[in-house]
């Protein structure tokens, strides 16, 4: 009888044993199927990589040739013109409705009606900007002798729209005084 | 001879991890697009203004005398004033110039200073046109307003009196000669030359 129970124990082991195969033969065949599914999925970089490397030569060209980089001042609306010359370098000079900036440093506050502080102004002179530009055209100028090239003073105004003349004569007088002897009107090409 | 073995293809096949690079290209992207422009820059070149002194006033009757035309437009509240070789277009006979009324009244009358289409751009072109088929070779124009005129309505005035065929893209950036088309595109800037 003892023979017999022993059996059935042994019997009823080895069929756990059995299922217990299975199951993990089962389970390590699921995990081979999903690894194999995730291999089969796995993206090419290379060609993606090709791609982004061509638009970024492309945006760093296109970047890298313009000689001056134009970033009008918050608020400010650059003319707009049928002009098609290019801009050359130059130092800008930035004249919103409100300021006069230069070199990233905001030189003169306008009044409401766009006009210049008196008491900043002798003449047709803006006496901080000139102090600046003067300052600027000595460092440029040395930077050229330097590099044995001629230096030509060239500005480049980006007025605002509603610019007043007067103040756009006395910011030109202003750039010529510091020896500045050329000027460019900065403005957005139409239909550019 | 013993031959040397070749290396078997399999034998430790390294892949480079491209990932890093990728993400740095991916943000190279936005920052470069960033810092492009929006909008197409150009540019005008003006000669400086000139202000009145003895010694200036010698090299203009010097010009005076070498070129026949001296062309200016004086811009103004109530439209333009043309003059050429010291006489106004438009002026009553016998006089050089009549500030009574401009040459070009205004396409727009009693529009605000800030509308810039109240200049009649179409009539100062046609005006350039005729002074331009009498003196071929004149390029240069004086401008010059009075001192509430906007920076637009001056600009708009340049791009009439140089012509709306004109293109200087060549003739700047490689050299090439001015095409015909172009009227008076080298502007001088002159304050209160009225």
């Amino acid at each position: 009888m003892s023979d017999h129970h022993a059996n059935g124990a042994a019997q009823l082991a080895a069929q756990q044993a059995a299922q217990q195969a299975f199951l993990a033969k089962k389970k390590a065949k699921k995990a081979a199927r999903r690894n194999n599914d995730i291999e089969e999925g796995n993206l090419n970089i290379t060609s993606l990589m090709d791609v982004v490397s061509i638009i970024v030569v492309y945006l760093l060209k296109s970047y890298g040739t313009d000689p001056v980089v134009i970033t009008p001042t918050a608020g400010q609306k650059v003319p707009m013109s049928r002009a098609d010359a290019p801009i050359q370098d130059g130092v800008p000079v930035y004249v919103s409705q409100r300021s006069i900036t230069f070199g990233s440093q905001r030189v003169v506050q306008l009044d409401e009606n766009g006009d210049i502080d008196p008491t900043q102004v002798t003449g047709q002179l803006i006496g901080p900007l000139f102090d600046l530009m003067s300052e600027e055209a000595e460092r440029s100028k040395q930077t050229s002798a330097s590099k044995d090239e001629p230096w030509e003073g060239t500005v480049i105004l980006v007025g605002d729209v509603n610019l007043k003349f007067s103040t756009l004569v006395k910011v030109m007088y202003t750039a010529g005084k510091a020896e500045y002897s050329q000027y460019a009107f900065c403005v957005i090409q139409l239909g550019g | 001879m013993a031959r040397r073995k070749k290396k078997s293809v399999d034998e430790g096949e390294v892949e480079a991890n491209l990932i890093p690079v990728m993400n740095v290209m991916f943000l190279l992207i936005p920052a470069l697009l960033l810092a492009m422009e929006v909008a197409r820059f150009a540019a005008i070149n003006v000669s400086p203004p000139k202000f009145a002194a003895q010694s200036d006033q010698k090299e203009e009757d010097k010009k005076k005398e070498e070129k026949p035309l001296n062309l200016k437009v004086f811009v103004m509240s109530d439209g333009y004033r043309v003059s050429a070789s010291g006489q106004q277009a438009g002026a009553e006979g016998g006089k050089a110039a009549d500030s009574t009324k401009p040459t070009i009244p205004l396409a727009k009358p009693g529009s605000d200073l800030s509308d810039f289409d109240r200049y009649n751009y179409e009539a100062l072109e046609t005006e350039a046109v005729k002074y331009k088929k009498l003196f071929p070779h004149e390029t240069v124009v004086t401008i010059s307003a009075e001192n509430d005129i906007p920076l637009q309505a001056i600009i708009k005035t340049m791009d009439a009196l140089r012509g709306r065929d004109c293109t200087l893209l060549n003739a700047v950036s490689a050299g090439e000669e001015v095409p015909a088309e172009c009227l008076f595109w080298s502007p001088i800037v002159e304050a209160g030359a009225g």
